[in-house]
């Protein structure tokens, strides 16, 4: 995976491609702060989803460090969010703030954190990590769809999750 | 310890969730105890935790599932079929998972610290007892039949946790 600061410059050199590739790699966690986090459904949601990313693409140029481009998204998208809650209401943004916010965002940037990691694992490992813990298939399960014995699949998992956290350590 | 009238009945699917949570949550302890002498401790800990949460909503689903059912079988209604349906659905669920928690802890009895190896062989032991009970259940729906391919999967699930439970406990030999 291109790391971000490698992204950050092809965008602003206008490589589409490379804005593409910044698009769907934070558009989950974008989209997960305006609704997890500040609680946005449907057309605000989606709203703010736009509004946050042609931000991004007007004021990228303004990065001062851009291997910093994922806290930096976050507080754009924080302030895209308050800024919609308070249209309307009268009340400064920051009174509209969510009990518990910084400790939402703080679990979203883990588990994106986690996520960009298990992107760095091989083919095999994403599939059987994203099979046990995200979709909570069986060993049996797992074992059957991919062609392993469901008895080794306890040993696999452990293995890969070994190689995650190696991953999560060196970045 | 006894029920009030007013508790509700949450049967042995149930305690069979609970069963199989708590051998669990024993296998990712006796994991943790083990880091320092295995490289795969860490990742087994870490499944043994995801089984016993998973188990422990699968207990606590169970109970909701069995109320229902023994509520719309003392008055029969058009959701009686989708009420016991369901209430074989869950402990299937929970067969599956109690033989995971027995792989995980046969996997765990084989690597870990001697000094806590009982400790892993007797959670494959209950995880194995768990997906027996669970599995009877399913059996004893009245929507099951013997050619059934629920019943298949649960007897299935317990074959495999018996058969991880002789290795874990064969481990202490």
């Amino acid at each position: 995976m291109v790391p971000d600061e490698h992204l950050v410059e092809r965008c602003l050199a206008q490589d589409d491609d490379a804005w593409n590739e910044l698009v769907a790699r934070y558009s989950r966690y974008v989209l997960a702060i305006c609704t997890q986090g500040y609680r946005l459904q449907g057309a605000d949601a989606e709203d703010a989803f736009q509004d946050v990313f042609l931000r991004v693409y007007d004021r990228l140029g303004s990065l001062r460090d851009p291997a910093a481009l994922r806290p930096w998204i976050g507080q754009l998208t924080r302030r895209v969010c308050l800024d919609r809650l308070a249209a309307g209401k009268r009340e400064e943004p920051t009174d509209l703030e969510p009990e518990g916010i910084d400790a939402t965002i703080e679990e979203l940037d883990d588990a994106f954190a986690v996520r960009e990691a298990l992107n760095e694992l091989p083919d095999e490992c994403q599939e059987v990590l994203d099979r046990f813990f995200c979709r909570d298939e069986s060993y049996r399960m797992i074992g059957e769809e991919l062609g392993i014995p469901s008895g080794t699949i306890a040993s696999r998992i452990s293995r890969c999750l070994a190689r995650l956290r190696e991953r999560f350590a060196d970045g | 310890m006894s029920n009030s009238p007013s508790d509700p009945v949450r049967g042995a699917g149930y305690a069979a969730g609970r069963t199989a949570a708590a051998a669990a949550r024993l296998v990712a302890d006796v994991a943790r105890a083990s880091t320092d002498s295995w490289a795969g401790a860490a990742g087994a800990a870490a499944q043994a935790g995801a089984l016993a949460d998973r188990l422990e909503t699968l207990a606590e689903v169970d109970a909701d599932a069995f109320a229902a059912a023994l509520v719309a079988l003392g008055d029969p209604s058009p959701e009686l079929q989708s009420q016991m349906e369901r209430a074989a659905a869950v402990p299937l669920e929970i067969a599956e998972a109690a033989a995971d928690v027995a792989s995980a802890a046969a996997l765990v009895a084989e690597r870990c610290d001697g000094l806590v190896r009982a400790d892993a062989a007797g959670a494959a032991a209950l995880a194995a007892g768990a997906a027996s009970a669970a599995a009877h259940l399913v059996r004893a729906n009245l929507t099951v039949t013997p050619d059934d391919p629920r019943l298949a999967r649960a007897l299935r699930a317990v074959d495999d946790a018996r058969y991880s439970a002789s290795r874990a406990l064969d481990s202490e030999t």
